[in-house]
């Protein structure tokens, strides 16, 4: 039972980006939330197939970010490759950023500890 | 520390994002899906489930979306299984979902060609 549940997204997660979407007055019946959740699963599986297919031929081991992108467009979903092609960007920068600031202020600190002695 | 800036508007949840930030569908989760999908499947990125997250979430939009037309068309106020069926039905890129929706469905489709999960 436990490992059916590992293989699907929480339903409680599920409903709530239902809900987001929904008018404030709308109602949800059970069957339906659990009928998207098992969707978004099998949404997952299939993009990723398509992913790993990609990786396969072109020899290499790891799926990232582009590859999903790419079997998105691929499978149909260009709007969402779209999306997700300016999500990857913010988020590579994000962690560029990150990571020189992380950088800068450990190197500063350094620099701090030096100046006590 | 919060991050202000380009970041903070990807994510409804709001907040600091990071690696483990708020998003609305756990990472981890998603990774073992995505693992259990097929055997090539080897390693996956760090980003790969951070990517999936938010094409989840547009996913479940999309179809949440699609089958509450049906619902208002049936002048109801509560969305069923029929509705997600019946949105499955008239969106072509759901045609995946075909079988899991309809399982007694007998279309003209075959969709074992298309269905990577049946990869041998």
């Amino acid at each position: 039972m436990v490992e059916e549940q590992d293989k699907l997204l929480p339903v409680a997660n599920v409903g709530r980006i239902m809900k987001k979407i929904l008018p404030p007055t709308a109602k949800i019946s059970k069957e339906a939330k659990e009928t998207i959740q098992e969707c978004a699963s099998e949404f997952i599986s299939f993009v990723t197939g398509e992913a790993s297919d990609k990786c396969h031929k072109e020899n290499r081991k790891t799926v990232n970010g582009d590859d999903i992108c790419w079997a998105l467009g691929s499978l149909g979903f260009d709007d969402y490759s779209q999306a997700i092609a300016r999500y990857l960007h913010k988020h590579r920068e994000f962690e560029r950023v990150r990571a020189s600031t992380a950088a800068a202020s450990s190197s500063a600190a350094l620099e701090l500890e030096a100046s006590d002695c | 520390m919060r991050q202000a800036g380009a970041y903070s508007g990807i994510l409804s949840g709001g907040g600091v994002s990071g690696r483990t930030g708020p998003h609305l569908l756990p990472l981890a989760r998603i990774k073992k899906i995505m693992k259990k999908s097929s055997v090539d499947v080897k390693m996956i990125s760090g980003e790969a489930p951070l990517v999936f997250s938010k094409a989840c979430e547009l996913f479940i939009e999309e179809l949440t979306k699609r089958s509450w037309n049906t619902t208002i068309q049936g002048k109801r106020r509560t969305l069923h299984k029929e509705d997600v069926a019946s949105a499955v039905a008239t969106t072509d890129v759901f045609d995946f979902l075909i079988d899991l929706v309809h399982p007694n469905a007998s279309g003209d489709v075959d969709l074992d060609e298309e269905h990577v999960l049946e990869k041998k």
